[in-house]
């Protein structure tokens, strides 16, 4: 089971990575001859109402979601792992404020702070900036539960004696972080940002269908499944149902990795 | 006092304290975003074009002072408490109405959604830990694993379109998030040498879950049960914007597509002290 779910989620990324080779058009190609065309030997899956090769835009989609969601949660890692180290290794107080900032960014569910945090960005942001915002507000959105557990973690390390000991033997804190510490916090790190990856898709899913994640005309996951808000067009097309079942495929795998 | 209701006592202080911060900071954080959106420096004066660049400047100069950071904050805080939560700019009207009527409506399909997922994620957990057969395992198991895999606004829309309650919909995305922990206290439950000696003397299933099962698993319980109304918030926002409810997820998403911050403040800040108030009573 675990072996079929690798095979799958490298042959995703090996799709996503060749996109341009595999795509037969560009993304943003319209055929305006032909909108809402069927499935057939030029548009495999049929194109939109806009006349894009849904084929093209679902491969391209699937290079957007597919690479940017480790990296919006490698940015939840590295932030959570930065505040929690300097908290706990400057003071007390900083320790407390770290811990009182966790439980205030908590309290709000994330997809409210996505929107709030949205909405201070300017309206005609650019489709480029807008999968980078998207990306990174995630990111930054969702350091405080990591934080918690690095601090944790970090704080356990900090009262060990044999930290204590190479502090004592004038071990700089750069090797003291690099060759000590970090091997400890890997698997902390490994765990986090395999909870954090499947929740950064589903998240940019949901938020694509809400018109606040990827702008047009850029492809990702969230806005191909936008077309489900039409029920009509998939009884005529039904591979609008594709990102859908890709989606879940890539989930069901992640799950099963886990 | 005996030692126990004074650590109760204890406890409860400094989990109202922790709420009050919460409030304090979460209000600064929404005061701070209002002060310093788009369009709060620009006075009407900017358009009258019979007023001087000097005069101009000075009125600049008195609307800043009158607004610094502290003194919007501290204005702010006093309106909160009062109940006044400022003017909603693109609906005209005070975000304490709105969230007034929206709010019953969010917490209706809240409280349904989550009930429901209790409710299925308790049965599917007893599902998983008790029956002996390994397929019906697997199964439920992997009903899990798919609704964990259901982005839940796809869920709404699957529910919308086929009239089904949108609560259930709810209930659904939330059952994953429920069933991890449930399967979990059942399992560790099932291990115990307790639950051995209660069947061993009879004692039916039924009385196991209620008298044992759920007494010995309050605690955890009762914390989850905080932290699934947050996750049910979360979950409504979708629902409620592509469904057309109108409920305060909607709001929130209108506000934003709007750039409308009062309001987004107002329902940032009454959300954070709902939260808090949730996750402090179920701790």
């Amino acid at each position: 089971m675990k072996k079929a779910a690798v095979a799958l989620l490298i042959a995703v990324a090996l799709c996503a990575l060749l996109a341009p080779a595999i795509a037969p058009y560009d993304y943003s190609r319209q055929f305006r001859e032909s909108p809402n065309a069927p499935a057939g030997r030029q548009f495999l899956m049929g194109t939109d109402d806009l006349g894009r090769d849904r084929f093209s835009r679902l491969i391209y989609a699937t290079r957007f979601s597919i690479l940017l969601a480790p990296a919006a949660a490698a940015v939840s890692i590295l932030v959570a792992l930065l505040a929690s180290a300097i908290s706990v290794f400057r003071a007390r107080w900083a320790e407390q404020g770290l811990s009182g900032l966790t439980t205030l960014s908590m309290s709000l569910p994330w997809i409210f702070l996505f929107i709030m945090l949205r909405a201070m960005l300017p309206l005609n942001t650019r489709p480029a900036v807008s999968i980078l915002v998207t990306f990174g507000l995630m990111g930054i959105a969702g350091w405080a539960w990591p934080a918690r557990i690095f601090t944790a973690s970090i704080r356990q390390m900090a009262d060990s004696g044999w930290l204590l000991q190479a502090r004592a033997s004038g071990v700089s804190p750069r090797r003291i972080a690099l060759v000590h510490a970090w091997p400890h916090l890997r698997a902390v790190a490994g765990a986090q940002f395999r909870a954090l990856l499947p929740a950064y898709i589903l998240s940019e899913a949901s938020l694509g269908l809400l018109g606040l994640g990827v702008a047009e005309p850029l492809p990702s996951w969230g806005n191909l499944l936008a077309e489900l808000q039409h029920p009509d067009r998939v009884t005529d097309n039904p591979w609008i149902l594709a990102p859908l079942g890709l989606l879940m495929a890539v989930m069901i795998c992640l799950e099963a990795m886990a | 006092m005996t030692a126990m209701p004074r650590a109760l006592l204890k406890r409860l202080a400094s989990r109202l304290l922790m709420l009050a911060a919460v409030a304090f900071a979460g209000g600064f954080v929404a005061a701070a975003m209002v002060r310093y959106s788009p369009g709060f420096d620009s006075i009407p004066e900017d358009l009258d074009p019979q007023i001087s660049p000097a005069t101009l400047r000075a009125l600049h100069e008195q609307h800043e002072r009158a607004n610094s950071l502290p003194v919007f904050y501290a204005r702010y805080l006093a309106r909160a408490v009062r109940g006044d939560l400022g003017v909603s700019q693109n609906l005209r009207q005070p975000v304490s109405d709105l969230l007034r009527r929206r709010g019953p409506v969010t917490l209706r399909l809240m409280l349904m959604g989550t009930a429901g997922g209790w409710v299925l994620a308790g049965i599917l957990a007893w599902i998983a830990v008790w029956s002996r057969r390994a397929v019906v395992k697997t199964a439920a198991s992997s009903v899990n694993g798919l609704l964990l895999a259901i982005p839940p606004a796809v869920l709404a829309l699957a529910f919308f379109f086929s009239e089904a309650p949108l609560s259930l919909a709810l209930a659904l995305a939330l059952l994953p998030r429920i069933f991890g922990t449930l399967r979990a206290l059942l399992e560790d439950f099932y291990a115990s040498p307790a639950l051995l000696a209660a069947r061993a003397r009879g004692i039916s299933p039924g009385v196991i879950a209620t008298r044992y099962i759920l007494g010995a698993g309050a605690p955890q319980l009762v914390a989850l049960s905080g932290v699934t109304l947050v996750l049910a918030f979360g979950a409504a926002i979708p629902i409620e914007t592509l469904c057309g409810v109108p409920g305060v997820g909607a709001l929130a998403l209108q506000a934003a597509i709007a750039r409308d911050m009062p309001l987004l403040c107002g329902l940032g800040l009454a959300i954070t002290v709902f939260v808090t108030a949730v996750q402090t009573a179920s701790l």
